[in-house]
């Protein structure tokens, strides 16, 4: 990351830590949601984004996630064990889901994954003894730690971006290993990769168990921020709105699911004036934004970027040699 | 000399078509054997079947004795065989330096020591080299994509030696490049087997290239070997010249 893109990062970090402060309750568990999405959409960023897999399951993670932490939480277990075994299970699951992967790509794997996305939400409802059917959880307690409560909605906004921080650094710093590399080559162009040595089957089982194992720390996390789930709030709706974040924030670019989560968030607020319309706005907008820049909106200010950077070179004067006087 | 690569009566078929029908060879160490033929010949599917990237009907592939017909191409390149395909197969939103790091990454420890390593794996001395050897030095840093076709060649070739490969496939690397971009990379094929003793198999159509560059010639037509020996010979050969040449 170059010195402006390390100021920008700052910059936004302590916005974040900052604005909080100057919100309601709403406002402040709206960006307790942008963390918790920002999260799944990252998972989801690394799957699709970097290893090149569609995914329409990301939400059925993100609801399995979410059914582990709250169910071992109302049994007494401790947070922090919870939180891990959300991702050891969507991990697990996630791995066992890459199998398809490895005979099926593109709009083939999209259908595998849409069917694990509605067999899962099929479970939620159905396996009442366990995840109480349509009636789903409530109840569920937010943590404390060390006798500090997240029970506020300040306090409970400041454990979740912990998280997402926490588990942002975690995947630029494997992004930025020699397995980062791997998982563009394998988007890129898997024959080639086979052929320098790269083992794809396992790369790929990988990217789709460490995507879902995200996936799945975002439910740990979504469930006591709502308090209470329920199996619609993971049905498909939910995988197709975080597909749409990693896309209109920029497929793989690291930050482009912060962007999209950010927009997925706050757009929808942004639109309540315009009452029951806003859905029609909100289809508009991103048909143009794919019309215009299928790249999103990180791949629009790399445009621009590049654009300019073209420009002041071209502006540059030519260094011409000195004329001397015969 | 041994064998480095003993092909023995390798038959693919492909529905009711037989694209290779019964090619044995050997390559010994040191050695640049071409590989000619005209279009549809099978040469292509002969590297495939080499390579892993197709299972043969029929016969055994053997590297340095040992037999390796239908091993995938991961674990072939694993055992110190690389090759370049006839379409140009960089990653283009790499850059070259980490294209070229990619290519020898694999080498280094296990997938989960390079998780926990240097983020070049520890390539990043040898990559420096080979983008000098390769003359890339002042595209280093651009993503490889952006490069110019002969450019990508050279990158190409390039990674396939990235990992000090014993034995090398090349399959048409002078596709498309120009004359000058050509005599370059011959140039540095020829100093690399010069340098490490390499041992190379090259398809080629561009019958200059191959005779420059090759020790021995090997003249595929439909599926079959037709003739075999030293270049000059090959090129006065008149089987080859009515299958090949066509005059």
């Amino acid at each position: 990351m170059n010195r402006f893109g390390a100021l920008t990062l700052a910059i936004v970090l302590l916005a974040a830590l900052v604005l909080p402060n100057f919100l309601k309750g709403y406002g402040i568990y709206l960006m307790s949601m942008w963390a918790v999405l920002s999260i799944a959409a990252m998972g989801l960023n690394l799957t699709l984004g970097y290893a090149g897999q569609v995914s329409l399951a990301q939400g059925a993670f993100v609801g399995i996630g979410a059914y582990t932490a709250a169910l071992m939480m109302k049994a007494g277990v401790p947070y922090p064990l919870c939180f891990v075994s959300s991702g050891l299970v969507c991990f697990t699951i996630g791995w066992l889901l890459g199998y398809p992967a490895l005979r099926v790509q593109h709009h083939y794997l999209a259908f595998v994954t849409l069917a694990f996305t509605t067999l899962v939400y099929l479970i939620f409802r159905n396996e009442e003894w366990l995840t109480g059917g349509t009636y789903g959880l409530s109840g569920i307690d937010r943590p404390s730690f060390f006798g500090l409560s997240t029970n506020g909605a300040l306090g409970f906004f400041y454990f979740s971006f912990g998280i997402m921080v926490l588990l942002t650094a975690a995947a630029w710093w494997m992004l930025h290993s020699p397995w980062g590399r791997a998982f563009v080559a394998l988007r890129e162009n898997p024959v080639r990769a086979l052929s320098l040595g790269l083992d794809t089957r396992r790369y790929t089982l990988m990217a789709f168990a460490i995507g879902s194992s995200i996936g799945g720390l975002a439910g740990a996390v979504f469930a006591p921020l709502v308090q209470y789930i329920e199996p619609l709030s993971f049905a498909l709706d939910l995988s197709l709105n975080l597909l749409l974040m990693v896309i209109v924030g920029g497929s793989g670019f690291f930050f482009g699911p912060f962007v999209g989560a950010l927009i997925a968030v706050l757009l929808p607020e942004w639109l309540r004036f315009i009452q029951g319309y806003y859905l029609i706005c909100y289809a508009i907008l991103v048909m143009a934004m794919m019309a215009f820049c299928p790249t999103g909106i990180l791949g629009l200010v790399q445009r621009g970027v590049r654009l300019v950077a073209a420009r002041r070179k071209a502006q540059q004067p030519t260094l011409l040699p000195e004329r001397t006087s015969s | 000399m041994s064998a480095v690569l003993e092909v023995s009566n390798l038959r693919k078929s492909f529905g009711g078509i037989t694209a290779v029908n019964g090619v044995s060879f050997d390559v010994h160490e040191g050695e640049i054997l071409g590989i000619i033929g005209p279009n549809g010949s099978g040469k292509s599917t002969l590297f495939n079947c080499v390579l892993g990237q197709l299972t043969p009907n029929d016969g055994e592939v053997r590297i340095d004795g040992k037999p390796t017909t239908g091993m995938r191409p991961c674990d072939l390149n694993r055992l110190g065989v690389s090759r370049t395909f006839q379409l140009l197969q960089v990653f283009p939103q790499l850059s070259v330096r980490d294209n070229l790091i990619l290519a020898g990454q694999e080498h280094q420890g296990t997938m989960f020591s390079r998780l926990f390593g240097a983020s070049d794996a520890g390539m990043g001395d040898a990559a420096s080299q080979m983008i000098d050897f390769f003359r890339l030095s002042h595209l280093a840093h651009e993503q490889a994509g952006s490069l110019s076709y002969g450019q990508q060649k050279l990158l190409d070739a390039a990674m396939a030696f990235m990992a000090g490969p014993r034995l090398v496939l090349l399959d048409e690397p002078a596709g498309g490049v120009n004359l000058t971009m050509l005599a370059n990379l011959r140039e540095r094929l020829q100093a690399y087997h010069a340098e490490r003793k390499a041992t190379f198999v090259v398809i080629e159509h561009q019958m200059e290239f191959v005779m420059a560059l090759c020790t021995r010639v090997l003249v595929l037509a439909e599926g079959r070997v037709i003739a075999e020996g030293l270049p000059q010979d090959i090129r006065k050969n008149p089987i080859v010249i009515e299958a090949y040449l066509g005059h």
